[in-house]
């Protein structure tokens, strides 16, 4: 087996995507793993979760209890006595996610204890500790007189901190470390020696475990707590609020950092300080916490202000800004990278799902260039001079042209004369688009022409779309969205017009909008049973720019038309195994459908009729019965219409660029303007 | 120059770290709609930003305003916690001397070294001020309902306690110039010639573009955070364009016609005091060192309040042993054109060398920061010239006047 570079899932012991679809089946059995972790059904032994009423310890308990409550896996919670309820809290959004029934039974399934810090409660034994999920605070020595409790009493228990900044090496127990928001984020970072049952099992119940180094803060702090402190750093430099600072950097970079201390409470703030202040001391000043950051950590005070701001802040100086911001950003990435403390793709990855990263740091820096980068660095250290003693490493920005630092979201592996494209972003992007291009062009290369594109089966637990940040510039640029919709669609046609054979496989819970554009130009498109399909873009308003308004038509027999123009001009959402026949080849359970796939490209027989394009000019009838009555989509649907009759009525040879046309002409319009598209745009761009 | 011992030998104010809002008229401009405390530590931080000063170098915070403001109870540690910096300090007021009291406040804290780095912020908003209600067991009323400004404009209980008549408009402050005007004897022509020099003064300055290196133009966000328009301007100033304009305006009382006195407007003004050698490492021009040399406060008959301004400099001079020729710019607070006549006639000193770059009778009168924009526009004069000694003034609610006398020494020589 061949790949571009690693792949993610053998950082957790998973093996690789293509022996996936080779053995036709998932790498980890849940019940073999629970089996494991907790002992067989008939000795089953429980989850406890001490600091089970905090946000990370009660967040966990939720997602945790919702995921093992059919393997019958009691989940404990202790917590000293007058920690107010953080469970309950989480009830309604339970309710709201699995309905009254489950969720009744899922909170039954949690079991609460009080202890006094000291000594264990007694009726705790009854439940067969196994698991022990650390999530007390980040005090040290509180958490290792806590350890040594568990250890003492419930002797050959595995022991996990969620810590978010003592390494494995000082803590003695492994790391499993959670990000906000608890009860949703699936990402942890896992710090221990190698892949443990644990880790295992909770990728198999459809968690992200990402490998990362033992170092001190793990990957999401020092970006997450850097970019606040850089936010604080700024302010103390030039006395903007806040407020304004956090809409520069989410125009810049992504998050709002210091509105989501607030978000997530009080405890936010000695969180981000007590990380700093050991980065401090392990790694000098450029992760020295500022005035500002000291004083909340004491108070707990908020960062906003209750009252709304009077007066507005312009950017008066936008290259300072930059220097503040992203110098520090840089050098502490740099860090991150001379020690080696994660699979690139991870590094990346983790800025983006657990810090709302716009785009992933190491995407940001390859974007921006190594020369760039330094001289960013350089420029912030003659602001923050103390920054510049220490942690500073330029020289690992020099390898960026390898197939690590290129293919950060898109990977391809080969085997048998077979090619395998993932990918793990979950909205597509130029960097996508890219990175899909140089991974056709390695595999053909090497000779493959039979490829499976799918998700990465490890950071990409759906394919949403398009990430519309990237059509801003298209709002009021026409060209900008014709171009876009060009080379995207082209990406999307090599395809078709590149392999002998590719297959589509949507893997994840759904597969909607560009990212359905993108693989339905696939000769096959194979999916789970339960995924869903769509292309909402009507919604928005958009027009699908991928060659969506006549792609489905044209592989479609004309009786099933009808339904490629409901999935247009609705916007609805679709079970894989409903379009089975229309716009799907095949949905099945996970292991059949892996089977399916494999077979496809390996030429066995799979039973399944190759569709054609139709190359001709079509005459898709205008009118759509059986439409929802929305009236407030109606020139959303015309708009749609009108590309589906002008790409539909052309030779394929002409459509491409029609649909472009279509589709970039009517980013422009106020309809989409004033539609989400453009109102995010205002909202982050326009301040 | 002559040698004067400065009152507070160690208090110093750094050059260019100041300004301030314009003051538009009321109710002409966003800041009728706003909080107005809040905006003003928005804006000391702001500007201060600009300055290039982060505002965590300040260790104390003396704020200043006359009418009453959301919160007010809080005082200035609200105000700082409004800008994000929590100083400890304290709020006062005595009406149109409050800029220059604050001065003398934050001057003195210096001295006795209990803080390095005072801000000083003033501020009011005369648009949509609130009106109070008292228990007054000693009117007839029983119970008396106060409008900040207009109420007080037109009453000085001091004064209507001397016998003056309310009903008449006896008590209120035009009448204190319009006496004044009488007791001196003033000659109309010569209040109006005062009052369209000061109106070319200050369009004068304003067209050289002088007023935009204090003043910063502010973009005002309402309660959902939508921009409510730029404050940019003192709007509702009128543009006379010849004496005969001023001549031939109806006198509300002696010598008192509409272009002869200010108007109520809002805005707010900072400014920063502390020791030798912070104000070096604050200041862009270090070379530049201000000190405030002595101030004195006078108290005139009731409803005179004109002409306390000229004992207050006479007593003040004495004490220093300056004179009048010692000033480079001499400046003052004048919310009528009577002011300036009778200072010159009391003073013997030609109010045309006065107020080169404006003043308050032209661009409006929030009590709060109206003497630190005159003190400030004084000490930019003064820098102009190379430095010297400068005057400013003016009078206040309750027949007071007060003045101060500052020392610009430009090392370099000068601009």
């Amino acid at each position: 087996m061949k790949a571009m570079r690693q792949t993610t899932l053998e950082t957790v012991g998973l093996g690789s995507v293509i022996d996936m679809f080779r053995n036709g089946a998932s790498p980890a059995n849940t019940s073999e793993l629970v089996d494991k972790v907790f002992g067989p059904a008939n000795d089953r032994g429980s989850l406890v979760i001490s600091g089970g009423n905090g946000i990370v310890g009660s967040g966990k308990a939720m997602q945790l209890g919702a995921r093992l409550i059919d393997y019958d896996v009691p989940i404990v919670t202790i917590d000293l006595p007058d920690a107010p309820d953080g469970l309950g809290q989480h009830y309604p959004g339970l309710k709201g996610s699995f309905g009254p029934e489950k969720a009744g039974k899922i909170m039954a399934n949690i079991v609460k204890l009080n202890y006094d810090g000291k000594s264990l409660p007694d009726k705790l034994g009854e439940f067969k500790p196994r698991f022990l999920l650390e999530a007390i605070p980040e005090i040290l020595n509180i958490k290792l007189s806590h350890y040594e409790l568990m250890r003492k009493s419930f002797p050959g228990i595995e022991m996990r901190s969620v810590t978010s900044g003592f390494p494995n090496s000082v803590l003695g127990v492994g790391v499993l470390h959670p990000s906000f928001p608890h009860q949703i984020n699936k990402v942890w970072e896992v710090v221990e020696e190698k892949p443990s049952d644990i880790t295992k099992l909770l990728w198999s119940i459809g968690l992200m475990p990402i490998t990362v180094g033992d170092y001190w803060s793990f990957i999401l702090d020092v970006l997450f707590c850097g970019i606040t402190l850089t936010a604080t750093r700024y302010h103390h430099a030039t006395n903007m609020p806040f407020w304004k600072i956090d809409k520069f950097i989410r125009r810049l970079v992504g998050p709002n950092p210091v509105r989501a201390h607030d978000a997530i409470g009080p405890g936010a703030s000695f969180l981000t300080w007590s990380c700093l202040h050991h980065l401090t001391e392990t790694y000098g000043e450029v992760f020295s916490p500022t005035p500002e950051l000291m004083r909340r950590k004491e108070s707990g005070e908020s960062w906003y202000s209750s009252n709304r701001p009077v007066i507005d802040w312009k950017m008066s100086d936008d290259e300072e800004f930059k220097n503040w911001i992203l110098g520090p950003l840089y050098q502490m990435t740099s860090l991150m990278l001379h020690e080696d403390r994660a699979h690139l793709s991870h590094m990346n990855a983790i800025g983006e799902l657990c810090a709302q990263f716009t785009n992933g740091i190491l995407a940001m820096i390859r974007g921006t260039g190594a020369d760039d980068v330094i001289s960013r660095v350089e420029a912030y250290h003659k602001l923050h001079p103390e920054a510049a003693g220490s942690c500073w490493y330029p020289e690992v920005f020099e390898n960026m042209d390898n197939h690590e630092w290129q293919q950060l979201y898109v990977n391809a592996e080969h085997d048998e004369g077979v090619g395998v494209i993932t990918i793990s972003r979950e909205s597509l992007n130029w960097d996508v688009i890219d990175e899909l291009n140089r991974a056709m062009d390695w595999l053909k290369a090497e000779g493959i022409d039979k490829v499976i594109v799918t998700g990465d089966f490890h950071m990409s637990t759906q394919m949403v779309g398009a990430d519309t940040s990237e059509f801003y510039p298209a709002l009021d640029n026409a060209d900008e969205g014709i171009r876009v919709s060009k080379a995207w669609s082209e990406t999307a046609r090599r395809l078709y017009d590149d392999f002998e054979v590719s297959v589509g496989f949507i893997a994840g819970k759904r597969c909607l909008g560009g990212m359905l554009e993108l693989l339905m130009h696939c000769h096959y498109l194979v999916s789970i049973d339960g995924a869903q399909v769509g292309l909402p873009e009507v919604t928005l308003p958009v027009i699908p720019g991928m060659e969506g308004c006549h792609w489905a038509f044209r592989k479609a027999n004309p009786d099933q038309w009808q339904k490629v123009a409901e999935m247009l001009l609705d916007g609805k959402f679709i079970r894989a195994n409903n379009a089975t026949g229309w716009l799907i080849d095949f949905a099945g359970p996970l292991d059949d459908a892996l089977k399916k796939a494999w077979a496809i490209v390996k030429g066995d027989d799979h039973g399944i009729e190759k569709k054609t394009v139709a190359t001709d000019a079509l005459d898709i009838p205008r009118d759509v019965p059986g439409l929802s009555d929305k009236p407030a989509m109606e020139p959303a649907r015309k708009a749609i219409m009108d590309c589906i009759q002008a790409s539909c009525g052309v030779p394929l040879s002409q459509a491409l660029e029609i649909q472009a046309k279509h589709s970039g002409g009517f980013m422009t319009t106020k309809l989409c303007q004033k539609g989400e598209i453009g109102s995010s745009a205002k909202k982050i761009m326009n301040i | 120059m002559k040698e004067v011992t400065p009152n507070y030998p160690d208090a110093y104010i750094p050059y260019g770290t100041w300004g301030g809002s314009w003051f538009p008229a009321w109710h002409t401009s966003p800041l009728a709609e706003v909080d107005i405390a809040r905006f003003a530590a928005e804006s000391m931080a702001y500007v201060l930003g600009k300055r290039g000063i982060p505002i965590s170098k300040l260790d104390y915070l003396i704020s200043g305003s006359t009418i009453p403001w959301l919160y007010k109870f809080w005082g200035s540690p609200y105000l700082s916690h409004s800008f994000g910096h929590r100083l400890p300090g304290f709020h006062l007021e005595q009406a149109c001397a409050t800029g220059l009291q604050m001065i003398m406040k934050a001057s003195a804290h210096i001295q006795g070294g209990s803080h390095t780095v005072v801000g000083a912020l003033g501020f009011d908003k005369t648009s949509n001020s609130p009106a109070g209600v008292f228990p007054n067991q000693g009117t007839y009323r029983r119970t008396e309902v106060i409008s900040d400004i207009w109420d007080n404009f037109g009453y000085d209980p001091a004064s209507g306690q001397q016998g003056f008549n309310q009903a008449t408009g006896e008590t209120s402050m035009i009448a204190c110039a319009g006496r004044a005007a009488r007791k001196y004897k003033l000659d109309f022509s010569e209040v109006a010639e005062v009052s369209f020099l000061r109106y070319q003064q200050y369009f004068d300055a304003k067209d050289k573009g002088l007023l935009d290196k204090i003043l910063f133009p502010l973009e005002i966000l309402d309660v959902r955070g939508q921009p409510m328009g730029i404050v940019d301007g003192d709007y509702g100033i009128r543009r006379y364009t010849s004496v005969d304009q001023f001549k031939g305006e109806r006198q509300l009382d002696t010598c008192v016609a509409a272009g002869g006195q200010t108007h109520a407007s809002d805005g707010m003004f900072t400014l920063l005091i502390t020791n030798k050698e912070k104000a070096q490492e604050l200041s862009p021009n270090p070379e530049i060192s201000i000190q405030l040399i002595a101030s004195a406060e006078y108290r005139t008959g009731a409803g005179f309040m004109p002409d306390s301004v000229s004992f207050s400099v006479k007593g003040l001079l004495e004490r220093t042993g300056l004179t009048m020729d010692d000033m480079v710019a001499v400046y003052d607070h004048n919310p009528f054109a009577v002011n300036d006549v009778i200072f010159s006639k009391l003073l013997d000193y030609d109010w045309h060398k006065m107020n080169d770059t404006g003043c308050p009778l032209v661009y409006g009168h929030p009590q709060g920061p109206t003497l630190l924009r005159v003190t400030v526009e004084a000490l930019e004069k003064a820098v102009s010239v190379g430095g010297g000694y400068v005057l400013v003034f003016g009078c206040a609610a309750g027949d007071v006047g007060i003045s101060a006398i500052f020392k610009v020494n430009d090392s370099k020589g000068g601009n």
